[in-house]
C-alpha cells in the first residue's frame, strides 16, 4: 500500500488542483462500459472490468478519468470553459501485478484558445510532478497529429492511405507496415463483368446502379451500412493506384519526417525547412504549432527541455493535435496528456467541443519522492 | 488417487458417434450405458478408462480445469472458451472429422473488400462516414479479437454478440459482417457473403487434448498415454 492511498496525500493532491484553478469533481467508478469500447476499440474489452447491471446495460470499473468527465460535461448541460480536476483510482486488467492505480488530473473543455490551453495543460503537469516533490530527472516528449496529418495531405497520397496512416500514427510497429504496403499497390480483386466493366472504364454511374442491384438482391440496400456510393469510390480508388505508380518519393519523405526529433524550441525552424525542402505546405499546422510553443514559453515552460518527435503519438482516433508524456529516462510514463477535439462530439455532443487534459499515475510517483508526496 | 483415467466425448450428434467410432477402432469399445440417460460409460477391455459423455463446449472447460484426463471436442471450442488455452492444454491429435473453419465474411457486394488490409481500410473511416464503427456478429469474440486486433493491428469494431443465425446478421442490420464456423460456404452463399482470402482464423476440426500439466502418477500417465497413442497421438 502506497503513502499516496492516505487520506491526507488525497487532501494534498486536492490542495494542487485547487492551486492550479481546477475544480474538483467526482465521477462514478462503476461506467458504462459502450463509451470506453467504441472510442477506443474492442481490444480494450481484454483490459478493463465488465459487469452487468440487472437490467442487462454492461458496465466497467472506470479504466481512466478523460471519458467519465467528458460524459459528465455534457450530461450537465455544462456550457463554456470549464477545467475539471480528479482524484481516484482507476481499473485495468493486467496478466500480473496489480490491477488499481491512483491517478490525479485536470481536463480542460470548451476553451476555444487552443495553443493557450494546451500550454496551460503541460504546464499544470510539470507543476503537478513538481508540487509532488518530484526530483528525479524526467523526459518530457512532445508530439502533434495535426502536422503529421498535414504532411500525410500534402504528400498527396491514395483516397484511403492518408486515413490509414493517420490512425497508425503513435503505434510504430503499424506505421512501419502500413508504410512498407503503402509502396505495393494491392492487386486487383476479381471482379464479375457487372462490376468489372464499369469500374474500369471508370462509368462511376452505371458501377453505382450496378451495386445497388446486388446490394438488393442481399437483401442489404437499406441496412444503414456501407452503401453502392462507398464501394463505388474505393473500387474506383483502387483501380487508380494500381495505374499510378507508387511514388517512392513520397514514401521518403514521409519516414523522413517521422524522423524528425529536436528540442521544442527549435522543432518550428526544422518543420518549415522541412517543409521547404519538399516542397509541402505546411504553413497552417507550423503557425498553431508556433503559436503554441509561444504560449508555452509565457507559460514560464522550458521549451529547451521538451523534446519534439514528430513520430510521437497516440493510436486513437479521437486525439487531434497535441499529445505529450513525461517520463523517467528508462522510459516509464509519470504523466501523459493531449488534445482531443473529436472525443466529445464521439460521446454525442451536438457540435464540436474542444478538450485538453492529462493524467499523472500517482502510484508511480511515490517511490520517487520517499513516499511521503 | 484412482488410477481409473476420464476421456471426455461429446454427448451427442456426429462428434459423438464419429468419436465413439474411433475409440471402437482403436480397441477401446466403449459399452453403452445400461440407462440411456447416464452420461458415463465403460470401456470392457480397459477398466482403467472410464468415458464421460459433456457438451462439447463443457470439455474445454473441463480440460482447463483439469478434471479430465483427456477430451475430445472441436478445436474451435478449446480455443474460443478456454483463455490462454496455448498453456492450459496440449493438442495430441487432429482426429480428421468435424471440419469447420471459422471464418470473417463479409457482403459479396463489397467488391472492394477481398484481405483484412482493404477490411481494415473501411474499419478506419466507418465511424467517419456512418456514425459508429464497424460491427462484427459472432459468438467467437477471443478469437475475432486475437484476428483483428493482433494479427491484423485492426483495433476500430464492436462485436455484437450473436448466439444463432450468425450468417442473417448483416442482411437484418445488426451487423456489418460476420465471423462464424462453416464447414462448405453454402449457408454463406445463400446469404451472399464471401469469405476474405485471408480471413480463415481457425481450420477447426475435432482434436484429442489433454490438460497440462500433464497427470504425473507413473500408472495414470501410462493409461493415459496408451489411449492416447491408440487414438493417434
Amino acid at each position: 500500500m502506497n503513502a499516496l492511498r492516505s487520506f491526507s496525500a488525497r487532501a494534498d493532491i486536492e490542495t494542487i488542483l485547487a492551486r492550479l484553478g481546477a475544480e474538483r469533481l467526482d465521477v462514478p467508478v462503476m461506467q458504462p462500459a459502450d463509451p470506453f469500447l467504441d472510442t477506443a476499440g474492442e481490444e480494450l474489452r481484454r483490459r478493463i472490468f465488465l459487469s452487468e447491471s440487472e437490467t442487462g446495460e454492461t458496465l466497467c470499473l472506470r479504466p481512466e478519468f478523460t471519458i467519465p468527465v467528458c460524459l459528465h460535461h455534457l450530461s450537465a448541460d455544462q456550457a463554456g470553459h470549464r477545467r475539471y480536476g480528479y482524484v481516484g483510482t482507476v481499473f485495468r486488467q493486467r496478466r500480473a501485478g496489480g490491477n488499481e492505480f491512483l491517478q490525479a488530473g485536470i481536463e480542460d473543455i470548451g476553451d476555444e484558445d487552443s495553443a493557450a490551453a494546451d500550454a496551460r495543460s503541460l504546464a499544470d503537469a510539470l507543476t503537478f510532478l513538481d508540487e509532488l516533490g518530484v526530483t528525479a530527472p524526467t523526459v518530457t516528449t512532445l508530439g502533434d497529429q495535426a502536422v503529421f496529418n498535414a504532411v500525410v495531405t500534402g504528400l498527396g497520397l491514395p483516397q484511403g492511405w492518408a486515413v490509414r496512416l493517420s490512425h497508425a500514427f503513435g503505434d510504430r510497429d503499424t506505421l512501419d507496415a502500413t508504410l512498407s504496403a503503402l509502396a505495393v499497390p494491392p492487386p486487383l480483386p476479381d471482379l464479375p463483368d457487372d462490376i468489372g466493366a464499369p469500374a474500369k472504364a471508370r462509368d462511376r454511374a452505371a458501377l453505382v446502379e450496378a451495386l445497388n442491384l446486388r446490394l438488393r438482391e442481399a437483401g442489404l440496400e437499406n441496412s444503414g451500412g456501407r452503401d453502392a456510393d462507398e464501394i463505388a469510390d474505393r473500387l474506383i480508388a483502387r483501380f487508380d493506384a494500381v495505374e499510378i505508380a507508387p511514388d517512392e518519393t513520397a514514401l521518403a519523405t514521409l519516414r523522413a519526417f517521422l524522423a524528425i526529433r529536436t528540442p521544442l524550441n527549435a522543432a518550428a525552424a526544422a518543420l518549415r525547412d522541412f517543409a521547404a525542402n519538399n516542397g509541402l505546405d505546411l504553413d497552417a499546422a507550423v503557425a498553431a504549432f508556433a503559436a503554441r510553443e509561444a504560449q508555452m514559453t509565457a507559460a514560464n515552460v522550458d521549451t529547451t527541455a521538451i523534446f519534439y518527435d514528430a513520430a510521437f503519438g497516440r493510436a486513437l482516433d479521437y486525439y487531434t493535435a497535441l499529445v505529450y508524456e513525461i517520463t523517467l529516462p528508462d522510459g516509464l510514463v509519470l504523466a501523459g496528456g493531449g488534445r482531443y477535439d473529436r472525443l466529445l462530439t464521439m460521446l454525442g455532443a451536438q457540435g464540436a467541443i474542444p478538450g485538453v487534459g492529462f493524467s499523472v499515475w500517482l502510484d508511480r510517483i511515490g517511490p520517487l519522492t520517499g513516499g511521503d508526496a | 488417487m484412482s488410477a481409473t483415467i476420464t476421456i471426455a466425448v461429446p454427448s451427442k450428434g456426429r462428434l459423438k458417434e464419429e468419436a465413439l467410432s474411433r475409440m471402437d477402432t482403436a480397441g477401446y469399445a466403449v459399452e453403452p450405458p445400461k440407462d440411456a440417460r447416464t452420461y458415463r460409460a465403460v470401456v470392457p477391455s480397459h477398466p482403467n478408462v472410464e468415458v464421460a459423455f459433456l457438451s462439447a463446449s463443457e470439455i474445454a472447460r473441463e480440460l482447463g480445469k483439469g478434471s479430465i484426463d483427456l477430451g475430445v471436442t472441436g478445436e474451435d471450442l478449446v480455443r474460443e472458451g478456454l483463455p490462454d488455452s496455448e498453456n492450459r492444454v496440449e493438442r495430441l491429435a487432429q482426429l480428421g472429422f468435424g471440419h469447420a473453419d471459422v471464418i470473417v465474411a463479409v457482403p459479396e457486394a463489397w467488391f472492394d473488400v477481398d484481405t483484412m488490409a482493404d477490411l481494415a481500410l473501411v474499419a478506419a473511416d466507418f465511424r467517419h462516414r456512418h456514425g459508429r464503427r464497424l460491427r462484427i456478429a459472432t459468438k467467437y469474440w477471443r478469437l475475432t479479437q486475437r484476428h483483428f486486433s493482433q494479427t491484423h493491428g485492426i483495433q476500430l469494431y464492436r462485436i455484437i454478440e450473436s448466439l444463432g443465425a450468425t450468417e442473417g446478421a448483416p442482411a437484418a442490420g445488426q451487423a456489418d459482417i460476420i465471423v462464424d464456423i462453416t464447414s462448405t460456404g453454402s449457408t454463406l452463399r445463400a446469404n451472399h457473403l464471401k469469405v476474405l482470402k485471408d480471413g480463415v482464423i481457425l481450420q477447426s476440426q475435432a482434436c484429442l487434448f489433454a490438460p497440462t500439466p500433464r497427470a504425473v502418477d507413473a500408472e495414470r500417465r501410462r493409461t493415459v498415454d496408451g489411449l492416447a497413442a491408440a487414438l493417434g497421438a
